[in-house]
């Protein structure tokens, strides 16, 4: 049949506009600031144009919602999944609000850095950086993913050359240019591959027709094309061996932008892998690649690797940044967990479901709370620190617990989550992703391996206690090497003081977010099957 | 108002009545925190005390054994409320639950859920008392060595009083991991800004990553003992079967075939229901296997193959769930151990014990010890007595008989007094753990009374150091000598304290020491490891004795020496009295007390040690039905086939009379 004339199909991009309004919205916004930027200079006005700007996405993401859901029921109920290159699931839509919610927080996180010359350039980045991570959640094709994803790299490239002062931070934009340059070029090459093999460039049809085609006989290019594609997207997730980059990009990047990184690139890998492993939208018993072995064991390597060294490496540093990068490498691993649970699920002819955790939701928890966690360690360090005092190494915090007492709570409360300290965000984040793993059937092809990297796993969090808990002493049990600077920036502090809270709310009342991540990371397939725990 | 409302109240008080102290004294000035410190664990003490006095009428009552824990006054109880009899001793009160969206199965009676389930039985309510008595004292003994930021001192304080209290009243596994945690984080600041040593900081972060170090692997074993035990379902109706397992177990539709197993259910964290769960599954494991033999000796010679293929098959099972127990015995206990500590994990131990002030150092053996003492008691035995039976006394027990005879050695060579305390307390907690996995009747009551005896002669030896370091900033016993003549009330109380502490009769230590060997001397346990252990303990407790009169001797005894006298000392020149004496003879009365008439403690922990030892016991007749038992064992295996569990209870009077719950007729 002549595609012009399937109505179904122009029916499915014509109507894709109307989903993505947020998002346009969004690219609107930072069009407007780089041109406001060109007339007023004020950093304060266009830190305020950024504000209510993502505000006002979010308004309109608010009042989009109703007519989204029901577009969507239609789509679910036309079967539209295999011609539209958006695809507004729920999953989207959580994704959608957390980054909105993280695109806040990085304004005002960086709200000293980007001085009056940059401001505006700097918060145009950082919402179309926002959109990207948004848009990656509603790909539904592998050019629209593609896209999305290359929103993210390439205002990070500018973000990073903006304020870039002296060699460190130029040398950091040029690596990340360059490494992330051929990330993409690698994942390209893989969706090359799936592509070819699928005769589709549509996530879901190509995952239907791989999982159909993976059921008769394993296929060596698709696991080809999986594997160089997985690979593309652990570099944004920092996962070993894609990790290198990482503390020398950091190192000289800004304090604000390395918030973005540590962040974004991380909520946007985890969901694009999600969605190329094909975990979202088909029930998780079918999944376009061989789930015997292969694809768990990559994983299970890479988790267990990328923990390790990150937490290893960790110890080792005394630049915070550093720190910040090698912990960020440590929680991809930790979170890659969560994948790994969803492929022990998988294996179709053993029927299994998951019956508390299925690995997805774990996941979804965890970015939560790593994104505040995170954000709110660096929006205080953004805020303690000050042109002629800045907050480098470990012993730059010496004696903050006396000199800045309220900020070295929130910075302690933010290193307790990272620790995965009881009643605050990150233990629950950690629990959950432990028990999936654990609970994970032992009876498909890996066998007592997922149990043995919940011990694993267990090690690494008592290692990564230590660089934590290192901080926490220098912070409080050292005094101050240097007199009392006055820290300054409503912007970093609010920023921080919202983390802390959200990570103590989430600490001591973890019922909401589980159920939403829950909500979320069900499909109607796996939802219509039986609960009834299978073991 | 009902009695059992008032508790639940009372109960809630007890736990976080601390963090509100904490709060008020965090922003007092230095002299006004440590009055509003005295005020505010006076206050908690009298809390506690009336709980205990109104609870202790109702630890009696109990409606049957049914192979668990039954706390009282759960908040959160669904019960009717103000309608005695109604309890249902769980709580609503959910943390978080795991339940699947659209989940089928009916979860109002067991939600898959972590909660926040407190409650007091009779052996947490023993565990208040003590924590609530010993952080009283420890306050009153900080009253002039901390003057340094005393507002935020005494607020850590309170905040590890509700972590600790927490620990001990949790009912759910989780919040007892949470609780557990939640007292490195105080000890971290106790240690580190108020420590006396210049490795203070060092000494904290030594303690806290240890600990966690260990405790992480017991979060493992904490997931893995509650995904290995969910609720076992009837394989046909699917409903909750905690009822005799031979009946259900048996296929309507054939009943002469195979042993069926449950089906497994939703999963649960609430530790009463991991018991049941976990002895339903055993028991399910042992009688297919029992089963699986009978049937091929029946066999005939068409299906004899068969029957012997499903025999193999049943063996299989039980031994992976055997094996799979065994590791998480070992996961549960890493952290434990690291916590009590056991030899090999006691490293840390002497820096944070010498560099800590001198009360948190007697708080952190009173009763930060005490946690992981009572996390044997009240998660390890109950929950995996089979390996506990197999690995307890082998593995931990020599590890604990090789940490008596080390620690003595150690305390031997010590010449500063406080490490001296800390190896002697070390050597002490050893001959607990002992006692512990020796697992019957005697030597578990003995090992909860010692729980409380260690608590107050090892927490009173603490509180007397600070009399000398007060005085002298110095704890170097080489440097003492003849502290009689000077002293005569201090050197009163020193030995008395010390005199309880190496077990003289007629004050508290004798008596658990001895209950806890006469338990050593079980049959049973002699099968396994002979009478080392018990000789080893023995020999612990001359040890003891041996390097206390020696240290009694060096400084109490021979000429007067003294080292300088610290000039801006805040405390009266004199011998101990007033505001120092207070602790040292509440302390050293109470030793003496309890030498003399233990019995209140132990007929409050009677019903809770006799459920522990009867899930022991069926343990190990399930491991070795041929051998030879006692007659409690005996007893215990003759009720072991619980009728329905709503069915109504006799009450039983006394100790020894068995456990309280419907006998059943014997098979």
């Amino acid at each position: 049949m002549n595609p012009l004339a399937d109505t179904n199909l122009t029916d499915a991009l014509t109507g894709s506009i109307s989903l993505v309004v947020p998002e346009m919205a969004m690219l609107a916004l930072a069009c407007l600031l780089f041109v406001f930027g060109m007339f007023v200079r004020n950093q304060k006005a266009n830190t305020l144009l950024a504000l209510v700007g993502l505000i006002g996405t979010a308004v309109i993401a608010g009042l989009m919602y109703d007519s989204e859901r029901d577009a969507f029921a239609v789509m679910v109920q036309n079967g539209a999944e295999r011609l539209a290159p958006i695809w507004p699931g729920p999953l989207a839509s959580f994704v959608r609000w957390l980054a909105i919610a993280v695109g806040i927080l990085l304004v005002l996180t960086s709200t000293k850095e980007a001085t009056t010359g940059i401001a505006s350039e700097y918060y145009a980045c950082l919402v179309v950086i926002v959109a990207g991570v948004s848009l990656v959640a509603r790909a539904n094709d592998l050019v629209s993913l593609y896209l999305a994803l290359e929103m993210i790299s390439i205002p990070t490239y500018v973000l990073l050359y903006l304020p870039a002062q002296g060699k460190a931070g130029q040398e950091a934009a040029a690596k990340y240019f360059l490494l992330s340059v051929l990330s993409s070029a690698v994942m390209l090459l893989g969706f090359s591959y799936l592509y070819g093999l699928a005769g589709t460039t549509n996530l879901s049809a190509m995952n239907a027709a791989l999982t159909a085609a993976n059921a008769v006989a394993v296929s060596p290019l698709a696991a080809l094309g999986i594997v160089l594609a997985v690979a593309g997207l652990c570099f944004r997730i920092t996962a070993v061996p894609f990790h290198y980059y990482a503390p020398d990009v950091y190192q000289g990047a800004p304090t604000g932008v390395v918030a973005q990184l540590a962040v974004m690139p991380k909520i946007a890998g985890f969901i694009a892998l999600v969605r190329i492993l094909g975990m979202t939208h088909a029930p998780m018993t079918e999944l376009p690649f061989p789930t015997a072995t292969q694809v768990p064991l990559m994983l299970w390597v890479i988790a267990a690797a990328t923990m390790t060294l990150g937490n290893a490496m960790a110890l080792l540093q005394d630049n915070l940044k550093r720190i910040i990068a090698y912990s960020g490498i440590a929680h991809a691993g930790y979170m890659l967990l969560g994948l790994l649970t969803v492929t022990a699920y998988a294996p179709m002819e053993l029927k299994l479901t998951a019956a508390s955790v299925n690995g997805l939701d774990a996941i979804l928890f965890y970015l939560v709370a790593y994104a505040i966690m995170t954000i709110g360690m660096i929006a205080v360090i953004a805020y303690m620190s000050s042109e002629d005092r800045p907050i480098e190494t470990v012993d730059d915090l010496a004696g903050a617990g006396q000199t800045n007492r309220f900020a070295a709570v929130l910075l302690t409360v933010s290193l307790l989550s990272m620790i995965g300290f009881p009643f605050v965000a990150g233990f629950w984040g950690k629990f959950l992703l432990f028990f999936g793993l654990y609970d994970a059937p032992t009876i498909s092809g890996m066998g007592t391996m997922y149990r043995v990297l919940a011990v694993v796993a267990a090690v690494n969090a008592a290692i990564g206690a230590v660089y934590y808990l290192r901080i926490i002493g220098v912070i409080y049990l050292r005094s101050p090497l240097r007199e009392n600077a006055p820290a300054k920036g409503l912007g970093p502090l609010s920023a921080a003081i919202l983390c802390t809270i959200a990570t103590l709310v989430i600490g001591f009342f973890p019922q909401a977010l589980t159920d939403l991540s829950k909500a979320v990371s069900a499909t109607p397939g796996k939802v219509a099957k039986s609960v009834v725990p299978q073991r | 108002m009902q009695l059992n409302n008032l508790l639940v109240y009372l109960l809630l008080a007890v736990l976080f009545a601390p963090l509100l102290v904490a709060l008020a004294v965090r922003w007092c000035s230095p002299k006004a925190a440590r009055a509003v410190a005295v005020y505010g664990s006076v206050l908690h003490l009298l809390i506690t005390a009336s709980l205990v006095v109104l609870n202790t009428g109702y630890i009696g009552f109990d409606k049957h054994s049914n192979h668990s824990f039954e706390p009282q006054c759960v908040p959160g109880d669904t019960g009717v409320a103000g309608i005695e009899g109604t309890n249902t001793n769980r709580t609503s009160w959910n943390l978080l639950t795991l339940a699947p969206p659209n989940a089928a199965f009916d979860f109002r009676s067991a939600p898959p859920a972590i909660q926040f389930f407190i409650g007091l039985d009779g052996l947490s309510i023993v565990m208040v008392a003590l924590t609530s008595l010993m952080f009283f004292f420890a306050v009153l003994v900080s009253w002039s060595s901390i003057t340094d930021r005393a507002g935020s001192y005494y607020a850590w304080l309170f905040v590890l009083q509700t972590a600790v209290i927490g620990a001990f009243v949790s009912f759910d596994i989780v919040l007892f991991y949470l609780f557990f945690e939640l007292t490195l984080v105080p000890v971290f600041f106790l240690i580190g800004f108020w420590g006396v040593g210049g490795a203070r900081r060092d000494a904290a972060r030594k303690f806290f990553l240890y600990t966690l170090f260990g405790s992480l692997f017991t979060l493992v074993g904490i997931i893995g003992v509650v995904l290995a035990n969910p609720m076992p379902l009837n394989p046909d109706s699917g409903k909750p079967m905690y009822n005799a397992p031979t009946q259900e177990a048996t296929n309507p539709m054939n009943p002469l075939g195979p042993h069926r197993m449950p089906k497994p259910g939703p999963i649960t964290f609430s530790i009463p229901q991991l018991i049941k769960n976990a002895y339903m599954w055993d028991t399910a494991h042992d009688e297919s296997l029992k089963s699986a033999n009978e049937r091929v000796n029946v066999a005939g010679k068409n299906v004899v193959a068969e029957r012997q293929k499903e025999l193999d098959d049943v063996r299989t099972a039980v031994a992976t769930r055997r094996t799979m127990i065994a590791w998480l015995f070992f996961a549960l206990m890493a952290g434990l151990a690291v916590k009590i500590p056991i030899v090999p994990f006691h490293t840390w131990l002497p820096s944070a014990y010498s560099e800590a002030p001198l009360p948190v150092t007697m708080l952190l053996t009173a009763v930060l010890a005490k946690l992981g003492t009572y996390g044997i008691l009240r998660i390890v035995i109950p929950i995996v007595p089979e390996a506990a039976v197999v690995y307890g006394l082998p593995v931990m027990g020599t590890l604990g008989a090789i940490g008596i005879v080390y620690a003595a050695f150690c305390a031997y060579a010590q010449r500063d007094l406080k490490l001296l305390a800390a190896y002697s307390s070390v050597s002490h907690l050893g001959f607990l753990v002992i006692g512990l996995f020796a697992m019957n009747r005697e030597a578990l009551s003995g090992s909860v009374l010692h729980m409380v005896n260690h608590g107050l002669s090892a927490g009173a030896m603490f509180a007397l150091l600070v009399f000398l370091s007060q005085r002298y900033r110095t704890l170097d016993a080489t440097q003492y000598g003849g502290l009689w003549g000077k002293y005569p009330r201090y050197t009163f109380f020193t030995i008395v304290i010390c005199l309880a502490g190496v077990g003289m009769p007629g004050l508290n230590n004798f008596v658990s020491e001895m209950l806890m060997l006469a338990g050593l001397f079980d049959t049973r346990n002699l099968k396994l490891v002979g009478y080392s252990l018990a000789v080893v303990s023995a020999v612990g407790i001359l040890l003891s004795s041996w390097y206390i009169f020696t240290m009694l001797r060096r400084v109490f005894f021979g000429p007067l020496q003294e080292p300088a006298r610290v000039e801006a000392v805040t405390v009266p020149p004199g011998d101990i009295g007033g505001r120092e004496l207070v602790p040292i003879a509440f302390m050293a009365a109470l030793c003496l007390a309890l030498g003399l008439y233990p019995q209140p403690i132990l007929d409050v922990i009677q019903t809770d040690v006799s459920r522990v030892s009867q899930l022991a016991n069926l343990a190990r007749l399930r491991l070795d039905p041929k051998a030879e038992n006692p007659a409690d064992a005996v007893e215990d295996e003759r009720q072991s086939k619980v009728t329905p569990t709503d069915a109504p209870a006799p009450r039983l009077p006394g100790f020894g009379a068995g456990p309280r719950g419907p006998v059943a007729p014997a098979r």
